[in-house]
């Protein structure tokens, strides 16, 4: 069974608002009352997310602050919107506590939905996070530094926009509704649209980034994809298994060991796990699984090749030569660690044991042998290509199959490296006396390890981190031309290198990622999918209203809310210069007034904002936000 | 493969604890270099061979340790292995030479009056049997 996802819950909260505005639209239905206190909820929880995000920004001072990227700029432009969201939300109205009983509102119903998926898939990103010194917090996995990450980072922001957006058309549409089917206050009614008003202009301003560097669909499949904190249970193959369940077994291998040396890698450099039992039995059994990856990279090739996928055979072909060097780099690197040794001789690390299931797993797929083990001796037929690719359909599976055992070879021998030399330095890393030279003299069978030799171990590791990168690289390129499952490892370990993580600290800020976004290095592909602005004006929907069906009336009545859109922005501009803003409940004053503002603050329009914001100097946005939703 | 039948002449000759444990710790050195020279990917016996020479790194370990095991010690065989013979005939030489091993290491445990030592002669003969285990299965013994 897969893991929870957060894009699982992202989903949930989409799913949880209905059907897209324009698309069979809910009825404005429900108390004005219920709905505020509902959307309350949903904004604090929001406003909860970019907390995380702009944590660290809160510590420099304004005039130190330098200029912001857009994407850091929306972010707290964002903060500013929830905030003053909220800010209406409760002035003198409901507080955010959940009531005892269920709402009863249709519209409160979903937004309390909503609530419950954000919050959830908060608390799923939080699990790869514990608290550490300070305000700091450390990771727990190897997950947390892309869930920190610039572009998981903006991917989020454009989420949080889209469900603005859609949260403020429904809440606005039960504002201005007739107060005949809808219990609330003029001023209740007035609050719950500023608010709504305030959730547009955060749409705003997100789009407004978005504009200026869009948000990749490669990373926005990399936040749906980033799992629970919480790994798979360890499973070994009974013999027998089809195709599809050994694949499925090496990919929950894989990122089980990934995860098992992430944590080694935090352990102290006496931990008895760090012994030279654990650094063979991952050298020798990663050589067997990068032989492994290399036999079933040759097949799905020759697979592929006989499918006349030309270009994907070619890829293929090249990740197979990539994973012999890997291995043969292995094998230096298992023969260098048997010429030193620990004290601890015996103790084998959790990450080294299941180290030897993926061995396990990804021989099992590669040899025709139901019963292959890693003793079963010698000269074993590989499976055949039709055995291991019975549909075109199958190829993905496979490859995304070894492409995570090879991230995860990839990942191991970095572990290691830094667990020798950690271990290096505390003197644990040991040698036979009767290997050293005559200018030794030892009156002991083994000796701390010269330098020179502690070098030549660390350099072999080098070597195997290069070649199974290599190897990797080599096998994703071609996990993102055949839209494998594991392409999501691609992204992330793009996504972990913008975030330059400080290892050497184990801690992070959530701010690291803002503090990313201010660098506008990484080029982004534009794929930002957004829903189309179908929602009516208000004469078009006052003319729905009256029964109009007519095209070319319906049309007619769209261009003039358009133009009436850009009157009142121009017009905005103008008042805004003259300091003479008028505020968010007065802009919410008569229901004819509201529709006009919603619409205009609607059309994405970012001058539209500056008639909540009002006149601002450049960067002044940034520094505000300093009400708490 | 001159290596692999001085190590298995000089434990045969071993008599007392130290004695043997020295002999064993040299059969896994003298081992080591002859078995990674043979490591071949494009061979069958590749896998084999690789999870013998883990071994038999564990297996000097284990005795290296060992309190009895006298502190001076002859240097190790070159790493280069400089024998000659074909794999199967390599893997033969050192599933024999593990044979022995393990027969005379479990033979001297008993005799060992610190706990230390019996453990070492336990865990080095459990390593020579893996190592047996790995190459008999793949070599004509």
């Amino acid at each position: 069974m897969s893991r929870a996802t957060f894009g699982d819950f992202l989903q949930a909260a989409h799913d949880g608002l209905g059907p897209p505005s324009g698309a069979g639209s809910y009825a404005p239905r429900g108390s004005v009352e219920e709905v505020s206190r509902s959307l309350l909820r949903v904004v604090t929880v929001m406003g909860r997310y970019v907390q995380d995000m702009t944590a660290g920004l809160d510590g420099i001072g304004r005039r130190a602050r330098p200029p912001l990227h857009p994407w850091a700029r929306a972010c707290l432009q964002v903060r500013e919107a929830l905030s003053n969201a909220a800010w209406f939300l409760t002035d003198g109205g409901p507080n955010r506590r959940w009531p005892p009983s269920p709402a009863a509102s249709p519209l409160a119903r979903r937004l309390d939905a909503v609530t419950v998926s954000l919050t959830t898939g908060r608390d799923l990103l939080q699990t790869h996070f514990a608290p550490g010194a300070g305000s700091s917090w450390e990771h727990r996995s190897e997950w947390a530094v892309v869930v920190t990450s610039p572009p998981v980072t903006r991917a989020l922001l454009a989420e949080i926009a889209l469900l603005s957006r859609r949260i403020a058309h429904q809440g606005a549409g039960l504002a201005l509704s007739p107060p005949a089917g809808v219990p609330g206050s003029a001023p209740e009614r007035r609050r719950l649209n500023a608010a709504c008003q305030w959730l547009w202009v955060l749409d705003t301003s997100v789009r407004a980034a978005q504009q200026q560097e869009p948000v990749a669909a490669a990373d926005r499949d990399l936040m749906a994809a980033i799992p629970v904190n919480d790994l798979p249970p360890r499973r070994v193959p009974g013999g027998g298994e089809p195709v599809a369940v050994l694949c499925e077994g090496a990919i929950t291998s894989a990122e089980r060991v990934r995860h098992l040396a992430w944590v080694a890698a935090q352990d102290a450099p006496w931990s008895p796990g760090m012994s030279t039992g654990s650094l063979r039995q991952v050298a020798r059994t990663s050589t067997v699984t990068s032989h492994n990856c290399h036999i079933l990279l040759g097949t799905l090739a020759a697979c592929t090749a006989r499918a006349g996928q030309a270009q994907i055979s070619e890829g293929l072909s090249a990740a197979a030569d990539a994973a012999g060097r890997a291995r043969d780099r292995w094998l230096r690197a298992a023969c260098a660690i048997g010429q030193i040794t620990t004290e601890t001789e015996g103790h084998l690390s959790p990450a080294a044991i299941e180290a030897g299931d993926l061995a396990l797993w990804t021989g099992r797929l590669a040899y025709a042998d139901p019963q292959w083990t890693l003793v079963s001796g010698p000269a074993h037929p590989g499976r055949p290509p039709e055995s291991l690719v019975s549909r075109p359909e199958d190829v993905p599976m496979a490859v995304a199959a070894v492409h995570q055992a090879c991230e995860t070879l990839a990942q191991l021998p970095q572990t290691e490296w830094e667990q020798i030399s950690a271990a290096a330095q505390v003197g644990r890393i040991l040698v036979p006396t009767s290997t050293l030279s005559s200018d030794y003299d030892v009156p002991r069978p083994f000796a701390r390890a010269p330098h020179d030799r502690v070098e030549q171990l660390l350099a072999e590791y080098r070597g195997v981190a290069q070649a199974s990168r290599q190897a990797a690289t080599a096998v994703g390129e071609v996990a993102v031309a055949i839209q494998a499952s594991s392409r999501v490892l691609v992204t992330a370990r793009q996504a972990a290198r913008a975030s330059q993580p400080t290892r050497a600290s184990k801690t992070a800020d959530h701010a690291d990622a803002l503090a990313a976004l201010r660098d506008p290095g990484a080029a982004r592909e534009s794929a930002a999918v957004r829903e189309p602005d179908d929602t009516p004006g208000p004469i078009e929907h006052t003319l729905r209203g009256l029964g109009v069906s007519r095209p070319d009336l319906l049309t007619r009545g769209a261009e003039l809310d358009r133009a009436g859109q850009r009157f009142l922005i121009d017009a905005t501009v103008g008042i805004n210069r003259q300091h003479k803003r008028p505020s968010a409940v007065m802009l919410s004053k008569t229901t004819a007034t509201a529709a006009l503002v919603n619409n205009a603050l609607a059309s994405g329009d970012s001058r539209a904002a500056a008639m909540l914001r009002g006149p601002q100097r450049p960067q002044q946005a940034e520094s505000e936000a300093e009400r708490e939703p | 493969m001159n290596e692999i039948a001085a190590a298995a002449a000089r434990l045969q000759q071993a008599i007392g604890l130290a004695a043997i444990l020295d002999a064993a710790c040299g059969a896994f050195e003298d081992m080591l270099p002859v078995l990674w020279d043979r490591i071949d990917p494009g061979e069958p016996l590749f896998i084999a061979m690789l999870t013998a020479a883990t071994c038999a790194a564990d297996g000097r370990d284990a005795v290296l340790f060992a309190p009895s095991l006298p502190p001076h010690r002859r240097p190790a065989a070159p790493q280069a292995g400089s024998g000659q013979g074909s794999v199967d005939v390599v893997a033969g030489a050192v599933a024999g030479l593990c044979m022995l091993l393990a027969a005379r290491l479990a033979e001297a445990a008993p005799s060992a009056a610190d706990h230390g030592d019996r453990a070492a002669c336990h865990a080095a003969a459990r390593y020579a049997s893996q190592i047996h285990e790995a190459l008999a299965g793949a070599s004509p013994l």
